[in-house]
């Protein structure tokens, strides 16, 4: 249960985190990356509304993360913050590769994707492959924002 | 007609969304857009630099003349051009967010063919961050995309031709006929994802930008001489205004020149506390309440970061950082600098305190006495300020670059601010502890006025103490209050201010050197400011005349840059200016006040107690 509680705690906090590395990012230009806002027109087409759907998912969702690296931790029977930085670049390599970039589009209303046909109207611009199309920073940004959450689910989880 | 590429200022007219604004040539050139707010840099900039700049053009492939107007009580404009080939329609629309998914900011460009069938070219080419960004082109889900760092646009069209890439440009050709239409859209985003908006929303946007404007303009309670003028200066200053902060950029132009070839060529994105008065009183009397508060509370906020200090301006976001550099660009038809950032924010301005407590005279009168009790504090530190720094000289209204004067008219404005803190004192607003100082202060204000400020030989007051040169800014001395407008002296003044700067219906500035080479305009403000005062002196017929004389000066659609030249009737300077619409405002309404067609003068009857003789 300590595990359970110490990953829900660190996922808040790596998410607290990496959210303050992306829109640190996007201030400086590096990229356009805006996951609240991505996340948030998934569940309504409202702007305001939208980033604070965005936000209350981003977070639930870093929570959510940070229980699956905590059972990867419990699996291997050990934790710790190079371990669980390993695993946030692990983990930005598949979110830009597959879940921002396939899955997301696919659950995602007004992303379009290659099924998409004559009686839709794509709304959003896509993220692309390694999300550049948000800029050419952004997998670096995201790869240093990923990092920066594992190490701190992995610091925050004890085995 | 353009001359090297620059299209005259005269044939620009502004669009805007409260956020940025564009201006649109009467060819269809859009040459001035900064994104995503008045003062970012640049995507379109061909009003600096023709050539590398960037433009967005929509214009008849063939041969043809244009005329234009806003849509009516709007900030939409309509331009007809016709050919021999038929006319078509085109309406330029900065869009409204409807709350839904919509870019972040959308130019819309709706074209229509009225009759016969006419071919159109467009061409689209940003160079953003003021053409020293390195664009990267792309296209998603077939729209053509340009992105530079953080910044991102699209460029949706619907039945305007296939889309071509062509020289770092994206280019298209159609042809209209009589009824069928044409969309271009312009998506941009700043820091997030761009949005893609469909046909109809984009048709919806623009239906309800008009809708906005129109229910907007009809607000006003305005109904005297000069109507259409003053409706359309009030949709000019509601364009200017950054709906984020509340506060009003005195252009949304930096560098367009006020000589050609010349170096007075600075950056107007910013907020002026000198407009400050003039602004509020125009919304409050026109009866756009919102605008008055919003306003008010942003001079608060800003100031309070530096009171009893003020700076000369502010950023549009409070900011006080306005570091002044000039861009590698070949300016407004070779009009070098190009600056971005204002340095007269560091100058010493001692009348920005007068105009300060103006406003919050002003509007705590025009809000029945309702200001808070911080602010009342507020006004007892500057008042208290004021009275241990007007003796200092400063670099005055005009800003000017050369050795600090004592500049009659920041005299002046010293005594508005301690006048002001004393009526507001005499309501309970302010504490009155220091109220005694500031009447003497005030006295001693006026008289060193009356004596080193005014010249026998003249038979008028003068450009700074001890000095035998004129100045247009003594004509605020009437403006702002400083005794009786109908009084000899300011009779004199005023003649002697007419007889040495005035032209016709021009008012030069001064005549004496200003620390700057070349020459200008002359200020359409002053000249709208001679109609206030001489409306004041009780002067109706004169101010009448002038008024119909400058009213005409406007251009097709009702703007005026800040100068013009006397010989040629271009317009110079930063297009559309904001303190030439708002003394336009303030000029129709005293004469209507003289007339007895309007709400009336901005001063009220009660005394400080700290008149001049």
């Amino acid at each position: 249960m300590r595990v359970v509680w110490s990953a829900m705690a660190g996922g808040f906090a790596g998410t607290l985190v990496l959210a303050i590395i992306l829109n640190g990012a996007a201030e400086l230009a590096l990229t356009r990356i805006d996951l609240p806002f991505l996340l948030g027109t998934i569940v309504t087409d409202r702007r305001r509304r939208a980033r604070a759907w965005g936000y209350v998912l981003q977070f639930a969702t870093g929570v959510l993360f940070a229980l699956g690296y905590g059972a990867f931790f419990a699996a291997v029977g050990r934790s710790g913050w190079l371990l669980g930085a390993l695993l946030g670049a692990l983990h930005a390599a598949f979110s830009g590769t597959v879940l921002v970039n396939v899955l997301l589009p696919i659950v995602h209303p007004r992303i379009g994707t290659p099924d998409s046909a004559a009686h839709e109207v794509p709304l959003l611009e896509p993220p692309g492959f390694l999300m550049l199309n948000y800029g050419r920073s952004t997998f670096l940004v995201s790869l240093v924002a990923h990092i920066a959450y594992g190490a701190i689910v992995g610091w925050a989880v004890r085995i | 007609m353009r001359v090297d590429g620059y299209a005259p200022i005269r044939e620009y007219a502004a669009i805007g969304d409260g956020r940025t604004a564009a201006l649109v040539a009467c060819d269809g050139a859009i040459d001035w857009l900064c994104l995503p707010n008045f003062d970012s840099p640049s995507v379109f900039a061909a009003a600096l630099d023709a050539a590398r700049g960037g433009s967005f053009v929509v214009q008849p492939a063939v041969p043809y003349s244009s005329s234009r107007q806003y849509l009516p009580s709007t900030n939409v404009l309509e331009t007809m051009f016709s050919t021999d080939r038929g006319v078509v329609r085109l309406v330029d629309a900065m869009t409204l967010p409807d709350g839904h998914l919509c870019p972040m900011r959308e130019l819309a460009r709706a074209v229509e063919g009225v009759s016969g069938s006419v071919p159109m070219r467009w061409r689209f080419a940003p160079r953003f961050h003021y053409g020293a960004g390195r664009p990267a082109f792309a296209t998603r889900y077939g729209v053509p995309v340009v992105t530079c760092g953080g910044d991102a646009l699209a460029l949706c069209t619907w039945d305007a031709g296939t889309p071509t890439w062509h020289d770092d440009a994206v280019e298209g050709v159609f042809e209209l006929n009589a009824g069928s239409r044409a969309l271009l859209a312009l998506s941009a985003a700043y820091a997030e994802p761009l949005v893609f908006p469909d046909r109809a929303g984009v048709g919806r946007r623009i239906e309800a930008t008009a809708d906005f404007w129109r229910r907007w303009s009809s607000a006003h309670v305005y109904d005297g001489p000069w109507k259409a003028a003053v409706t359309r200066s009030a949709l000019a200053l509601k364009l200017m205004i950054f709906a984020p902060s509340g506060a009003s950029t005195a252009a949304p132009t930096t560098s367009l020149p006020e000589e050609i070839g010349g170096v007075r060529n600075w950056d107007y994105r910013f907020c002026w506390i000198r407009d400050s008065a003039f602004l509020i009183d125009a919304l409050l009397q026109l009866g756009y309440r919102e605008e008055a508060k919003a306003l008010f509370w942003w001079f608060m906020q800003a100031t309070a970061r530096t009171e009893p200090r003020l700076q000369v301006l502010y950023r549009l976001d409070g900011g006080t950082e306005t570091a002044e550099r000039t861009l590698p660009l070949s300016g407004y038809r070779n009009s070098r600098p190009v600056r971005i950032g204002n340095a007269a924010a560091a100058q010493t301005q001692l009348d920005v305190s007068g105009s300060l407590l103006e406003t919050i005279w002003l509007y705590a009168k025009g809000d029945s006495y309702t200001i808070d009790r911080d602010t009342g504090v507020v006004v007892g530190h500057i008042a208290d300020f004021v009275c241990d720094n007007w003796r200092r000289p400063d670099a005055g209204i005009w800003e000017v670059r050369g050795e600090p004067q004592h500049f009659t008219q920041s005299k002046v404005m010293c005594w508005v601010a301690l006048d002001r803190a004393l009526r507001l004192a005499g309501e309970g607003e302010v504490p009155r502890s220091n109220t005694g100082r500031w009447r003497r202060e005030a006295h001693a204000i006026a008289e060193f006025v009356e004596t080193r400020c005014w010249s026998d030989r003249l038979r008028s007051y003068t450009r700074a103490a001890d000095s035998e040169e004129l100045d247009a800014s003594l004509l605020m001395l009437s403006l702002v209050g400083f005794g009786d407008p109908r009084r000899e002296r300011m009779n004199e003044t005023i003649d002697a201010v007419s007889a040495a700067l005035r032209e016709g219906r021009y008012v030069k500035r001064y005549l004496a050197h200003d620390g700057l080479p070349g020459g200008e305009g002359a200020f359409l403000n002053c000249s709208f400011w001679m109609v206030a005062a001489l409306a004041r002196a009780g002067r109706l017929d004169e101010a009448t005349s002038l008024m119909d004389d400058l009213v005409a000066e406007a251009n097709d659609v009702g703007l005026y840059s800040e100068e013009i030249d006397r010989e040629t009737g271009d317009f110079l300077g930063n297009f559309p200016q904001a303190l030439v619409h708002l003394s336009l405002i303030d000029a129709a309404l005293t004469v209507a006040a003289g007339v007895g067609s309007g709400p009336g003068p901005k001063l009220g009857t009660a005394s400080s107690g700290a008149q001049p003789s």
